[in-house]
């Protein structure tokens, strides 16, 4: 019954382009969660411990983290192998690059090959490399995501469209508060030549969590 | 001993990645905000474990209430532990918020 509720919260609002738009005046908690919220704003403003620009720029900061950072992040490690080996071995370093800090927590980067395909899930929470890919999609927060991947992953995988091959591992990796993890997707066929830019455009967030393979050439055609 | 929280392994439901994609709304990412602003290095006023604590402290109410409304009760917890704001000081700026918001609501 409690999960019903959060899934018709999940649908009460109209969902809205992954774009940065200027934030919309959209859908309002339930009054309580409202009153509390705007209370304990206003006495952390009062306060002197946050500001409203401070929340604003936080806003900002966020909607700037979003699944085109992490693509741009995965293509180059396609592109160019000394980054690819930096963002395996020392993921830190490699994340600077792109103005991405992610202390206190570190992200472990795990790559899918012709032999395994891994998958994230955060079973307590919702622990989700923020800093690359923003927020999470409400299904990943979910119990059904959160309970079934890691007794059967393959069958969760289906439900995204995704087929394993039953001679290939499939992988989940339980995130943590400390520790978040990213997929470095399979590069596909048919990108030989082809520069940064065109390469992350095959890369969805889907893909960098492991529900799904990065794009096909043909994919992306029209 | 398995908290509320404690998801992992159990049966469920189909994951329907089709529906459940919603976009945060400005007020779940004003929630968010609120959090990473007492999360940062600043501040320091909280880590992520203290948030799981409080929001696994709400029992089987964990189920009950929708993510960004499990942070909201965590931040205000964790801000009354903190001392950074009272009880009575919380309880009374609800009472002056709340006829506001309700005007709002009600095109006022």
């Amino acid at each position: 019954m409690s999960e019903t509720h959060e899934h018709a919260h999940d649908h009460e609002h109209p969902p809205h382009a992954h774009d940065g738009k200027p934030i919309q005046e959209d859908a309002l908690p339930p009054l309580e969660a409202h009153v509390l919220e705007t209370a304990v704003r206003e006495l952390l403003i009062e306060k002197g411990v946050i500001s409203s620009d401070d929340i604003r720029r936080s806003i900002e900061e966020r909607e700037s983290r979003n699944p085109a950072l992490g693509a741009k992040i995965v293509a180059r490690a396609w592109a160019d192998p000394e980054f690819k080996s930096k963002l395996m071995n020392e993921s830190d370093e490699a994340l600077l690059t792109f103005g991405i800090n992610m202390s206190p927590m570190e992200l472990c980067v795990v790559e899918n090959t012709q032999e395994v395909h891994n998958m994230v899930v955060c079973t307590l929470c919702s622990c989700y490399p923020r800093p690359v890919l923003g927020i999470p999609p409400a299904w990943y927060k979910r119990r059904d995501y959160r309970s079934r991947a890691v007794r059967e992953p393959r069958a969760v995988l289906q439900e995204f469209g995704t087929q394993i091959p039953e001679a290939k591992q499939v992988r989940v990796h339980d995130s943590n508060a400390d520790l978040r993890y990213l997929v470095l997707p399979q590069r596909p066929d048919g990108t030989e030549g082809w520069d940064e830019e065109q390469l992350a455009k095959l890369v969805t967030r889907d893909s960098m969590i492991g529900v799904s393979d990065a794009l096909t050439p043909a994919e992306i055609e029209d | 001993m398995r908290g509320p929280q404690d998801y992992g392994g159990l049966p469920a439901g189909p994951v329907d990645p089709e529906n459940n994609e919603h976009d945060p709304t400005h007020w779940e990412k004003t929630v968010d905000a609120m959090m990473m602003l007492l999360f940062d290095q600043r501040r320091r006023l909280a880590r992520v474990d203290e948030s799981r604590r409080m929001q696994e402290a709400l029992g089987e109410d964990y189920h009950k209430y929708p993510y960004y409304e499990r942070w909201l009760q965590a931040i205000s917890w964790l801000l009354l532990e903190k001392g950074v704001f009272t009880q009575e000081e919380l309880d009374a700026k609800m009472a002056e918020v709340r006829p506001r918001l309700e005007a709002e609501r009600n095109g006022g």
